[in-house]
């Protein structure tokens, strides 16, 4: 089908004033990040700073050590994502393909892990953490969060949707339970596990009450601990400087976001034709 | 042999490093950071000189948040049984502190350093949150802050005519709350629906702290300092909270509910004339208002009258002797004249201590930036901040009626019984 001329047009402005709409927060960012102080709050609105001011960025590194910070946020986002990957897809694949007794209940008991806030496990889990000689450590920030119920549920569904003939045609080829989930489950899977891995790295390094309830040390707390320290509530922030350090912790996700949104992307739409 | 030798010696080291490590009390302090400035590292720094005057304690000084995470932090530490030895909290969490049991008392320590006389050192106005209900003294001064006013010079001189016309002075700030009315409405600057100057800004988020002001101004309180007796609903309040509507809902010279974290950079941005707000943003006005500015006593009611604001030293239960020791020794590092003045300069807040203002570099400090003095006098007219136990519950009661009342979904008169209801539910703990 062919699209006329002046449809195509349309469509690339409305797009473009959406992308407009998207980005311009990240451009006001950016631009504060690099204003002198006294420029933030003028009458005229510029975009551009009088004089891009590195200072801001020197001054944050010399607040709070965050390449520290960056060190260990990735350790931990790393970690955890890894953990969970190998707890996530043997169990959702215990549940979307084995029969087992009381499966139904426990399945029930992974879902309900979603609806519980951390908030309100924060107790307990501080005290195991502490009985485990934990605390302040970054293995302590990994561990509460490795088995995800959101994933498990997340895989289920997907793994329950690929047609039992593949799984025949592996068994009849003798792959036991590991083979089938590594050559076949995990590959048509592919687009869920990449969509679960971005959601788990965004949200644990936006991460920010655990990680501060826990550490005290520097070597191992985390980014949001230091974005933390430049947000006031008694005066008011300094905002080029909370802008430079936003920049500073957001720039690795998003950047990691663009890398892997292309593949996420292909792998969507191979999967899609394959199906 | 040789490398037996070797390992032995290793080995020694190693014990004798770990022996003399341990022989140094470590002490972990916890502290929130409150306004804007590099005040991790000069809490970092002020722990450092503490350090070098005191070679066997080891201080780890631990950021925390803001305050309502710090209070949480320490909350969970102490239900976790691995208390810190020494933090800084809002002053209104203290009986929450006490009822968990999570505290000692200090008067020991004071007694030894020359009780009434050593206390004498620090302004009175400070101390009246730090005592509990049995009398004992469980909390010491660190920052601290009042509400002041805020006016725009430049302002109030552009519309000097205006001012002198409604019989107002514009060399001055009003002094009561008529003035105070008055000044705003002048200073008002509308465009068909448009507000393009308001005349003054009472900020939410904390405005149950600036209420509190408004009340003491009107010789009431919010809750007796016994803790347990609400007052929040009493007719001189009412008469409070009507001025605030009046401001907000009738006269519009007032924005509603104006988030407490944007309020300097709209004063800073020439977005309103005048603002109610903390000394902790002082520091930062000065470093980005470009414009004549000055600070001010609240205006008065029937009275002059603040609560004080900010976090006080506490030492823990739960830990040993030595270290109990060595916290109250920190403190008190902490609160010399030198280090409440350093404390003071790169903060903002007031210095706890008298003598800080006795010093040289105190008073060059006050010739250049003479605006700080302002809440230090204003301490003259200071009240205890209000306390209770769950104050954090209490405190949400508070601002959501508030709120509720300045949006005009509530009669004031509802919102106070409303907000003075739940109060006292949480007081009983219900």
């Amino acid at each position: 089908m062919e699209e006329k001329k002046y449809e195509v047009v349309i469509k690339i402005f409305v797009l473009q004033i959406a992308a407009i709409v998207m980005i311009l927060p990240f451009v006001w960012l950016i631009s504060t990040a690099l204003k002198n102080p006294s420029e933030v709050f003028t009458e005229n609105l510029t975009l551009l700073p009088e004089t891009f001011r590195w200072a801001n960025f020197v001054e944050i590194m010399d607040q709070a050590p965050f390449w520290l910070y960056m060190g260990n946020t990735i350790i931990v986002c790393v970690g955890i994502l890894i953990i969970q990957l190998l707890l996530v897809i043997p169990a959702a694949y215990a549940f979307a393909r084995l029969d087992f007794p009381g499966k139904d209940v426990i399945f029930l008991l992974f879902v309900i892990q979603i609806m519980l806030p951390l908030e309100s496990i924060i107790i307990p889990n501080y005290l195991i953490t502490k009985k485990l000689g934990l605390l302040n450590t970054r293995t302590g920030l990994i561990l509460p969060f490795v088995a995800s119920g959101f994933g498990t549920f997340m895989l289920r569904q997907t793994f329950k949707q690929i047609p039992q003939s593949l799984e025949d045609a592996a068994l009849m080829d003798g792959a036991g339970h590991l083979r089938f989930i590594w050559h076949v489950l995990i590959p048509l899977s592919r687009p869920t596990i990449v969509t679960f891995s971005m959601i788990s790295i965004a949200t644990h390094w936006n991460d920010y009450f655990w990680p501060l309830i826990i550490t005290d040390s520097d070597e191992v707390r985390t980014l949001t601990i230091g974005l933390g320290m430049f947000v006031q509530q008694e005066s008011g922030s300094d905002w080029s400087l909370l802008m430079a350090a936003t920049l500073f912790v957001c720039a690795p996700i998003i950047a990691f976001f663009l890398v892997t949104q292309k593949t996420f992307i292909k792998n969507f739409l191979t999967s899609g034709i394959k199906g | 042999m040789r490398k037996k030798t070797i390992f032995i010696i290793l080995l020694a080291l190693i014990f004798a490093f770990a022996s003399n490590a341990s022989a140094k009390t470590k002490l972990r302090f916890f502290y929130p950071v409150g306004v804007a400035g590099p005040l991790v590292k000069v809490i970092n720094g002020m722990v450092d000189e503490f350090e070098k005057e005191n070679p066997d304690i080891d201080v780890q000084p631990v950021y925390a948040g803001n305050y309502n995470q710090t209070m949480q932090k320490v909350q969970t530490a102490v239900l976790g049984g691995n208390p810190p030895d020494i933090a800084v909290v809002e002053i209104s969490e203290l009986f929450s502190l006490l009822q968990m049991d999570a505290l000692i008392p200090l008067d020991q320590y004071i007694e030894q350093e020359g009780g009434q006389k050593f206390l004498d050192d620090y302004y009175k106005g400070f101390l009246g949150n730090a005592y509990g209900r049995d009398g004992k003294i469980y909390g010491f001064p660190f920052q601290r802050s009042t509400p002041i006013l805020y006016w725009n010079k430049d302002m109030f001189r552009a519309a000097g005519d205006k001012l002198k016309a409604a019989g107002l002075d514009p060399d001055r700030p009003p002094k009561n709350w008529d003035e105070l009315v008055a000044y705003a409405k002048v200073l008002t600057i509308r465009e068909g629906n448009q507000t393009k100057q308001y005349g003054l800004i009472i900020p939410g988020g904390w405005n149950d702290w600036i209420f509190e002001a408004f009340s003491r101004q009107n010789r009431s309180q919010l809750i007796k300092e016994d803790g347990l007796t609400v007052t929040f609903n009493s007719p001189q309040n009412l008469e409070a909270l009507n001025l605030w509507v009046k401001l907000m809902q009738d006269l519009k010279v007032c924005p509603v509910l104006r988030p407490w974290n944007i309020t300097p950079d709209d004063f800073i941005g020439g977005v309103t004339a005048m603002m109610y707000y903390s000394t902790g943003g002082m520091a930062k006005i000065r470093k980005t208002a470009q414009f004549n500015w000055s600070a001010a006593f609240q205006p008065a009611g029937k009275q002059y009258g603040t609560p004080v604001g900010g976090g006080d030293f506490h030492i823990f239960k739960g830990i040993p002797k030595k270290n109990q020791d060595a916290a109250w020794k920190l403190a008190k590092f902490m609160t010399t004249p030198e280090m409440a003045a350093h404390w003071s300069i790169e903060s903002g807040y007031v210095a706890v201590n008298k003598k800080s203002y006795d010093l040289k570099k105190m008073k060059e400090f006050l010739a250049k930036f003479p605006q700080m003095t302002v809440a230090r006098d204003q301490l003259n007219y200071a009240y205890p901040k209000m306390m209770a136990v769950n104050y954090q519950l209490i405190r949400n009661a508070m601002t959501t009626n508030l709120d509720a009342a300045l949006e005009g979904k509530k009669p004031p008169e509802k919102a106070l019984a409303d907000a003075h209801k739940l109060m006292e539910e949480a007081i009983k703990g219900k």
